[in-house]
């Protein structure tokens, strides 16, 4: 269990802005925080693993505390169980993918980790090359390997995958699941990417200038309509075509992109890039084998 | 997509199923949708409810009585015509409500259709969905 209060000025690019948040992460979770740029995430996630002071806090991780401003203490950055994945890899150069993750132990941790995660993360093959030979994905990989194998209680992702492209995504969507479920650790993640939240988080928390403005499962943030049907997608709007008197509105969902019919009336609050739900009832689509 | 304010009045209940009465003014809609009282907190006789269909699934017709399955079956008059080369968007409206239809413009020219006919909106009952109105 993490529980969090944190109250900090930022200075953003419009002025001082007032962060102060209050919230709290049963162990095992996923919790994605979504929200503008500025909104605070990043200072969120930084908060946590101490690397930024704040004005008020009390900051508790399965019991042990971490900040607490009423009594002036705060638990230095090296004794705070956490792996941090960040959009940079930031890995060593100097150093192959076996020796960065081995670089990460500490003392008294499991030797075996490294075998464990390389084998995990299936970079046994890349175990002896240097970062610069390997791809984006393969070095995320490794960066996320790397924040893991100390076990830490909290694993922070600060938009690990934005630099990836779709298929890519995707794949490291899997690693990080397999990651946080082999481990059972505590994951807090910062997304902008709708589908990915959708998939990998059990809470979210949509952060506003500073505040919590919603908390709750991915459906029940994002969805403004709780509607009935039970065939429902997210995604976003990549094009509309006008056709005869209707439009047809492609959305990108996951991997897939799917095609809706509107009318002139709904594409008025709609354009390429606009967020949406996909919905249908169930009676609707049709089920195949596939073979 | 056609959005209509009504009162749910019955529920018929069968496992995971439930058939749905919803008064929208003096009109009755009914709605097939997979929910129960205990699955969903609004889902209780006498909420408010939107009720949603896709104007592709408006299906019309001239003749009135009709002898068939479809259980949704609005009078409505015809206020205007949006033609294309293969679909139509018919405005409609009763004297409590609006919605739209789109049809093929064959099926358009087919019944003569033209602003001012009396035509029955015909729409499945799994075509309509349902979400709480707040």
């Amino acid at each position: 269990m993490i529980k969090f209060y944190a109250h900090k000025t930022l200075q953003t690019a419009d002025g001082k802005l007032p962060l102060d948040v209050s919230f709290s992460v049963e162990k095992g979770q996923f919790i994605t925080i979504y929200g503008n740029s500025g909104a605070g995430k990043t200072t969120i996630l930084r908060i946590l693993a101490g690397l930024t002071d704040t004005e008020k806090s009390l900051v508790e991780v399965e019991g042990e505390c971490w900040n607490n401003s009423e009594k002036r203490f705060v638990l230095p950055i090296q004794k705070r169980s956490v792996g941090f994945v960040f959009q940079d890899y930031a890995l060593f150069p100097n150093l192959n993918v076996r020796e960065n993750l081995a670089f990460a132990l500490q003392k008294g941790n499991d030797k075996n980790m490294v075998n464990e995660l390389l084998e995990l993360m299936e970079l046994q093959s890349l175990q002896n090359s240097k970062p610069q030979y390997l791809s984006g994905g393969q070095k995320q990989r490794v960066a996320l390997a790397r924040a893991i194998v100390r076990k830490p209680k909290i694993l922070l992702l600060d938009e690990p995958l934005s630099a990836l492209d779709d298929e890519m995504r995707f794949k490291l969507q899997d690693y990080i699941l397999k990651a946080h479920q082999h481990y059972q650790l505590t994951t807090i993640l910062v997304s902008h990417h709708l589908p990915e939240i959708f998939k990998l988080s059990d809470q979210v928390i949509l952060l506003d200038k500073g505040k919590i403005i919603k908390e709750g499962t991915p459906a029940v943030v994002f969805s403004e309509e709780k509607i009935s049907s039970k065939f429902k997608l997210t995604g976003e709007i990549i094009a509309i075509e006008k056709s005869d008197v209707i439009y047809i509105v492609s959305v990108l969902s996951g991997a897939n992109i799917i095609k809706v019919i509107a009318t002139e009336d709904e594409i008025t609050d709609l354009k390429v890039g606009t967020k949406v739900m996909v919905a249908s009832k169930a009676f609707n689509p049709m089920i195949q084998k596939i073979s | 997509m056609n959005i209509l304010k009504g009162n749910i009045t019955n529920i018929q209940g069968s496992d995971s199923l439930s058939l749905v009465k919803i008064a929208v003014g003096s009109s009755i809609f009914t709605a097939i949708i997979i929910d129960t009282p205990t699955s969903e907190v609004y889902f209780k006789i006498g909420n408010p409810v939107n009720v949603y269909f896709k104007e592709t699934e408006v299906i019309i017709s001239k003749n009135e009585p009709l002898n068939i399955s479809i259980q949704n079956k609005i009078l409505c008059k015809i206020d205007s015509i949006k033609q294309g080369e293969i679909l139509s968007e018919l405005h409609l409206s009763n004297r409590e409500f609006n919605m739209k239809s789109i049809i093929t413009t064959n099926a358009c020219k087919t019944l003569n259709l033209k602003n001012g006919d009396a035509v029955l909106a015909l729409i499945k009952t799994n075509e309509v969905s349902l979400s709480p109105n707040d």
